[in-house]
């Protein structure tokens, strides 16, 4: 389940990021960011499993990739901002 | 028509660009702006366009600016790096899309290297510039008047000892010649998508080392709450729709750039140029060329240079005439009061054509 978020304010950079984690084999999907989640509009997300981002923050700070958030989803449901 | 024009931009396009656009007019609708099919479908074309760019030239994706053309590039560079009234080099074979922006910024040009197919007399003269303390450096890889190829590496290598930013214009060289901008450090490499990518017309790509600032301002599809333009590249330099059938017959040019082979290009280019040469001069036009010397050949015939274009063109010779906007590249030549015609070969011409056009320029008034 794809329940993760880590939020770009670039389309390209986040391009980037999923091919880069897909070639690792982190599955991962490019989509928009939710509104709440970006205080100056509108951005671009990387959705993946939980268990997966912290290989994927290693491999995008690897590549030079800055992001600008991520979001987990506690067990409630409810999305929250992760401090990495 | 046997076209010999490709310093103007290349023609015919390969097959697949013609396809990839009109796939693109048909599956794509405005990338970066939604999360429906058809958007998606815009934002990979377009990634892709980068990616590939990126893998030509040595660069990351995100540092790949989609321009309208090679002019426009120039124009986001030079705004960046020089300011006005400022202390710029040049080489001696400039075109008018690197002058004018200065001129327009009341800079001070530094012109080095006057002599055509002398690389030494470039490096010696840009360097005595550098020494003498110039504020950035603008120059071409490759004359689009006479072919005449700079040591582009080797001045890029100095402008990084004395630390001087640079500018490369790549319009006659990207997709023939080796362009890389991380292995030469340049700030800026500006180059349009037309002609040695073999994509379509209105595409250019800006290479972008580092920061640089907007020429336009306008929606991005990104951080839309801020008035001020994104400090992320590519938006940041990229406000409005981009150019998705653009983006896709660019693609579509350098994938086929990839496949025929950079070398093979250049090499074939360069072979039919120095033919065309010798086969000019044997007929007594007065023909420029030289060691370093890419696919294009200027020369003069004992007519008017675009009398003699416009007989050619009647033959059904497709050929330019003039200053090819680069009047301080015909002043460094001596030939800014006539102009010269200009023969350039491109990835699709052959022996065949050049021996045809040899044998209609027979009828052309020698020069001696």
């Amino acid at each position: 389940m794809m329940t993760d978020y880590i939020t770009f304010r670039s389309v390209t950079v986040a391009q980037r990021g999923e091919k880069i984690l897909n070639a690792a084999g982190i599955r991962c999907a490019v989509r928009r960011t939710p509104r709440w989640m970006e205080e100056q509009g509108c951005g671009y997300c990387i959705r993946l499993a939980g268990s997966e981002v912290p290989d994927a923050l290693a491999l995008l700070r690897r590549n030079q990739l800055s992001w600008r958030k991520v979001y987990y989803q506690g067990e409630d449901g409810v999305l929250e901002e992760r401090r990495v | 028509m046997i076209y010999l024009d490709s310093g103007a931009t290349s023609f015919p396009k390969p097959p697949g660009v013609v396809r990839a656009m009109e796939t693109a007019l048909r599956t794509c609708a405005n990338p970066g702006r939604g999360g429906y099919p058809a958007a998606e479908a815009a934002s990979r074309t377009v990634y892709r366009c980068r990616e590939q760019a990126g893998k030509l030239f040595q660069c990351r994706p995100e540092q790949v600016i989609l321009t309208g053309s090679c002019t426009h590039g120039l124009n986001i560079a030079i705004r960046t790096l020089v300011k006005p009234g400022a202390r710029v080099a040049v080489s001696g074979f400039e075109h008018n899309a690197v002058t004018r922006p200065l001129h327009a910024l009341d800079a001070r040009l530094v012109v080095c290297g006057r002599r055509l197919f002398d690389q030494e007399d470039t490096l010696s003269d840009f360097r005595r510039a550098l020494r003498s303390g110039v504020d950035a450096a603008v120059f071409t890889h490759v004359s689009n008047a006479f072919g005449f190829i700079l040591p582009a590496q080797e001045m890029a290598a100095l402008c990084r000892s004395y630390g001087v930013p640079f500018i490369v214009d790549a319009a006659q060289s990207a997709g023939v010649l080796p362009v890389e901008l991380a292995g030469w450090g340049a700030d800026f490499i500006a180059m349009p998508g037309h002609k040695g990518l073999l994509g379509p017309q209105g595409t250019g790509l800006l290479l972008c080392a580092g920061e640089a600032q907007p020429l336009l301002y306008g929606g991005t599809g990104s951080q839309s709450l801020m008035q001020t333009m994104p400090e992320e590249l590519p938006e940041r330099l990229e406000p409005g729709t981009v150019n998705v059938p653009g983006a896709a017959g660019l693609l579509a040019g350098m994938q086929a750039v990839e496949r025929l082979g950079m070398e093979a290009i250049a090499a074939r280019e360069a072979a039919l140029a120095k033919k065309c040469a010798a086969g000019l001069k044997e007929m007594g036009m007065e023909v420029f060329s030289g060691e370093n010397q890419g696919g294009t050949v200027s020369f003069r015939a004992g007519c008017g240079c675009e009398e003699a274009a416009q007989m050619l063109s009647d033959r059904g010779f497709a050929l330019r005439a003039g200053l090819h906007c680069a009047p301080l590249a015909h002043e460094s030549a001596g030939t800014v009061d006539t102009g010269t015609v200009r023969v350039s070969f491109g990835w699709h011409s052959t022996a065949g054509e050049l021996d045809a056009f040899l044998r209609a320029a027979r009828s052309l008034p020698p020069a001696v």
